[in-house]
């Protein structure tokens, strides 16, 4: 043992491994207060909160928690973590409860012409939508297209005044098309496509628009049915409208060239759609909390 | 009393110990690349390659068990076969049984990541494995537990050493846990599902007082065991003191079992459980303290060896990281501080400050010390030493602060409401808040990897250069005289 100072305490006097030994220092005097004052922190927490099993119970602490509820009652329990919740959701609740009172009693546009409501609507729809309708429509309400419509340009499939909102937020809805490989040819789809793209103005083979006009408004394919025979698009069905150059389906926005275009349409005419699919929030929301969202959705910039 | 120390290479087992530091190593690497990729991937989730193999779920418990039971666990292995021996001058009980040790080991680290990747996991944290495979650890642990018994009834020295008392009671406290937390049938014989035999809030109580004892037990009083021999032994001193080491070991056997439901603050988990815990968990403090203060203290009289021993750093930063941590733990576990800490990246930084700072920190000391001396050699480079210990220990500051700083963060956002009540904050806006800390956090653990690869070929370089000196006898001679 090199560099080893004089000590005066002794060592226990084994010896393991050629040179290992211990020293016999007695516990540090600090040590040994600070584990009492840590015995004195628990028995003080033992009184506050719950904590021993006695019997078929366990001793309740002396702290107690009191909170007034959402109707106004007052409430005292012994402490417990249900109760500190409910105190804590009341104190959020009893904040909320004038403002969703008047949800409830303000139609639509009364909501959205007062600028305290707007900006309560604006506080509650903000985390309502994000928890709730972002993961589609994504955060700002812009979609995704071939998935998810955007909510914040003017073009509705159901609607978009407050009671169509309103609507399709409780109700959900269920866009489907059928797929037309199953009924007409390739050539035929094609006609149709090239008519689709000059509706809105996409460059196209004019004797095939001319050929896919006569198909739409014919019975074989019998386009017209769902889109009406202006192409405009029926908010009763929830078809689109094909002559605003607004899509959804066929990511006509991401191709570069006029037959990248075409070939987007003609693939959602080929195979169909059914995955259009908006759950119902009727029983998964509260009303108002729905009332909240149909005015934060119209204030998107799109509402009708 | 005292017999000269000596390499002790034909008395006893050093094979064994071999094979285990050597595979620990191998672990560390892998499993610490394991972990700075999910890191990677919470930060840049293009990372996952829209695979469910390379997802965030299933690399995760691939990293923890490769760095806990793989590197942690065949540390210990190599360590504890080490120190028993030294300690007790005995071989080691039966070889046979101590290399069924090393190839059950080895197989249940490799059929535990193969199965997590293919999908295969009980979702019980640090304890994924499927039945098959927890069955394979049951048989490999009492063959441990019995080597380990066998070998210190064969001690020539009457009293038991300190760092022997901390193995055996990982070894037992080990297998309590195990057998318990694992409880689980089958759905059929030859199925890989199995569901476990608790249910509801009493499951995630068991799973608790598994997880958190795992902690006490493997993490810490094993490691603890790594110190009492490796700290006085590097230091050339003995241990601070013998009675603070019995009344540290029982006052930490004694508290542990108690604090596991401390993870279970405000949950379905009766009221009266966790604040037992909570207050249990303050009592562990001092006891837990015990030991860092011996560890500590054994050092009082030659400090100027952290200026000119870079092993001796490893231990002292080692000791510090675990007083840091074995402080925090108690404080979060108070139920007001765990109202904000619970279920954010908080924990996740609580844990590497004690898994990094602590149980990797004692670790690379320890190899460091026993590695060369194995093989009957000098470290190839101190040069080495010194990076490996900057870049861990900077690793682990870039860790723990970024995980401190998100931790909170995520704990306010959640909580906060604005003027009308509402939540102030959607979920997905506290994700976005984390992407800088996340980046943070995989920069830190890059640090700490690189520093484990430099050690990786320091110790290879090392083994390279012993086994040229025994082939060379006379030069090994020269370079033994030398050391002398």
């Amino acid at each position: 043992m090199s560099e080893q100072k004089p000590q005066t305490v002794p060592t226990t006097g084994h010896v393991w491994d050629g040179d290992l030994q211990e020293y016999n220092n007695p516990l540090p005097v600090w040590w040994v207060y600070t584990f009492y004052a840590t015995v004195i922190f628990a028995l003080v927490y033992w009184t506050i909160y719950p904590s021993w099993p006695f019997g078929k119970g366990w001793i309740g602490g002396v702290s107690k928690i009191s909170y007034v509820n959402s109707e106004g009652e007052a409430k005292t329990h012994s402490w417990n973590t249900r109760a500190l919740l409910l105190a804590d959701m009341n104190k959020a609740a009893i904040a909320q409860k004038p403002y969703f009172d008047k949800v409830e009693a303000m139609s639509y546009e009364e909501i959205a012409k007062d600028p305290e409501m707007s900006g309560f609507v604006i506080s509650a729809g903000k985390t309502l939508f994000a928890d709730n309708c972002a993961p589609c429509h994504q955060a700002g309400g812009q979609g995704m297209i071939g998935f998810f419509p955007d909510l914040t340009d003017d073009d509705w499939l159901y609607g978009g005044s407050y009671e169509k909102i309103h609507e399709t937020l409780m109700g959900g809805r269920r866009g489907y098309m059928p797929a037309f490989s199953e009924v007409l040819v390739g050539t035929e789809i094609d006609q149709l496509a090239n008519f689709v793209a000059s509706l809105s103005g996409i460059g196209h083979d004019t004797a095939k628009a001319a050929a896919g006009k006569v198909l739409f408004h014919g019975d074989a394919a019998g386009c017209h049915a769902c889109h009406g025979s202006d192409a405009r698009g029926r908010q009763d069905m929830g078809t689109p409208n094909l002559t605003d150059n607004i899509w959804l389906w066929a990511n006509v926005p991401a191709a570069d060239t006029d037959e990248g275009k075409v070939a987007a349409i003609r693939g959602v005419i080929a195979s169909g759609l059914n995955r259009g699919v908006m759950p119902a929030w009727s029983g998964r929301l509260l009303p108002e909390q729905i009332k909240v969202l149909t005015v934060y959705v119209h204030e998107l910039g799109g509402g009708q | 009393m005292a017999v000269t120390a000596y390499s002790g290479a034909e008395q006893y087992n050093f094979d064994i110990v071999k094979k285990f530091a050597v595979m620990s190593l191998v672990w560390a690497v892998v499993g610490m690349s394991v972990g700075v990729y999910i890191a990677a991937e919470l930060a840049w989730p293009f990372l996952n390659f829209d695979s469910p193999y390379f997802s965030f779920g299933r690399f995760r418990p691939v990293h923890t068990s490769a760095v806990i039971f793989g590197f942690g666990g065949s540390a210990l292995f190599a360590t504890s076969y080490y120190v028993v021996q030294r300690t007790c001058q005995a071989r080691l009980f039966s070889d046979g049984m101590a290399s069924f040790t090393f190839w059950g080991w080895q197989t249940i680290i490799v059929l535990a990541a193969l199965s997590y990747v293919m999908g295969y996991s009980q979702g019980r944290e640090y304890a994924e494995m499927e039945w098959p495979i927890d069955l394979l650890i049951e048989v490999v642990w009492v063959a441990y537990l019995i080597l380990y018994v066998g070998t210190i009834m064969r001690r020539k020295q009457p009293h038991i050493y300190v760092a022997n008392w901390f193995y055996l009671s990982f070894i037992l406290a080990t297998a309590l846990l195990h057998t318990f937390n694992n409880l689980a049938v089958p759905v059929d014989l030859f199925s890989m599902k199995s569901y476990s035999l608790f249910s509801g809030t009493q499951d995630a109580m068991v799973q608790w007082w598994y997880g958190h004892n795992a902690v006490g037990f493997f993490l810490t009083a094993a490691f603890l065991g790594m110190m009492y021999y490796f700290v006085p032994k590097q230091a050339g001193r003995p241990i601070y003191s013998y009675r603070l080491s019995v009344v540290h070991f029982w006052a930490l056997s004694f508290m542990y079992m108690w604090v596991g439901a401390h993870h279970l603050h405000w949950t379905a988990l009766p009221d009266w459980t966790s604040s037992l815990a909570a207050a249990f968990s303050i009592l562990l403090l001092m006891p837990s303290w015990g030991g860092m203060i011996n560890g500590i203290m054994t050092l009082s009289g030659a400090w100027d060896k952290l200026r000119t021993d870079p092993v001796m750093r490893f231990m002292i930063v080692a000791l510090s990281f675990y007083g840091m941590s074995t402080f925090e733990g108690p404080m979060m576990s108070l139920k007001e501080v765990n109202a904000l800490s619970h279920y954010t990246d908080w924990t996740v930084g609580h844990v590497h400050s004690g898994a990094l700072g602590w149980v990797a920190m004692i670790s690379f000391g320890s190899l460091y010390h026993m590695m060369p001396r194995l093989w009957d050699t000098t470290l190839y480079s101190r040069k080495l030493i010194e990076w490996h210990f900057w870049l861990a220990t900077i690793g682990i500051v870039l860790y723990i602060v970024a995980m401190w700083i998100s931790g909170i963060t995520q704990g306010l956002m959640w909580r906060a409401f604005d003027e009308f009540g509402n939540l102030q904050y959607s979920f997905v806006e506290s994700v976005a808040a984390m992407m800088p800390f996340y980046a943070m956090r995989a920069i830190g653990g890059m640090f700490f990897l690189t520093g484990t690869v430099l050690m990786a070929i320091n110790i290879f370089m090392t083994i390279r250069q012993g086994k040229r000196e025994s082939a060379a006898p006379d030069a090994g001679l020269a370079v033994r005289m030398a050391q002398a």
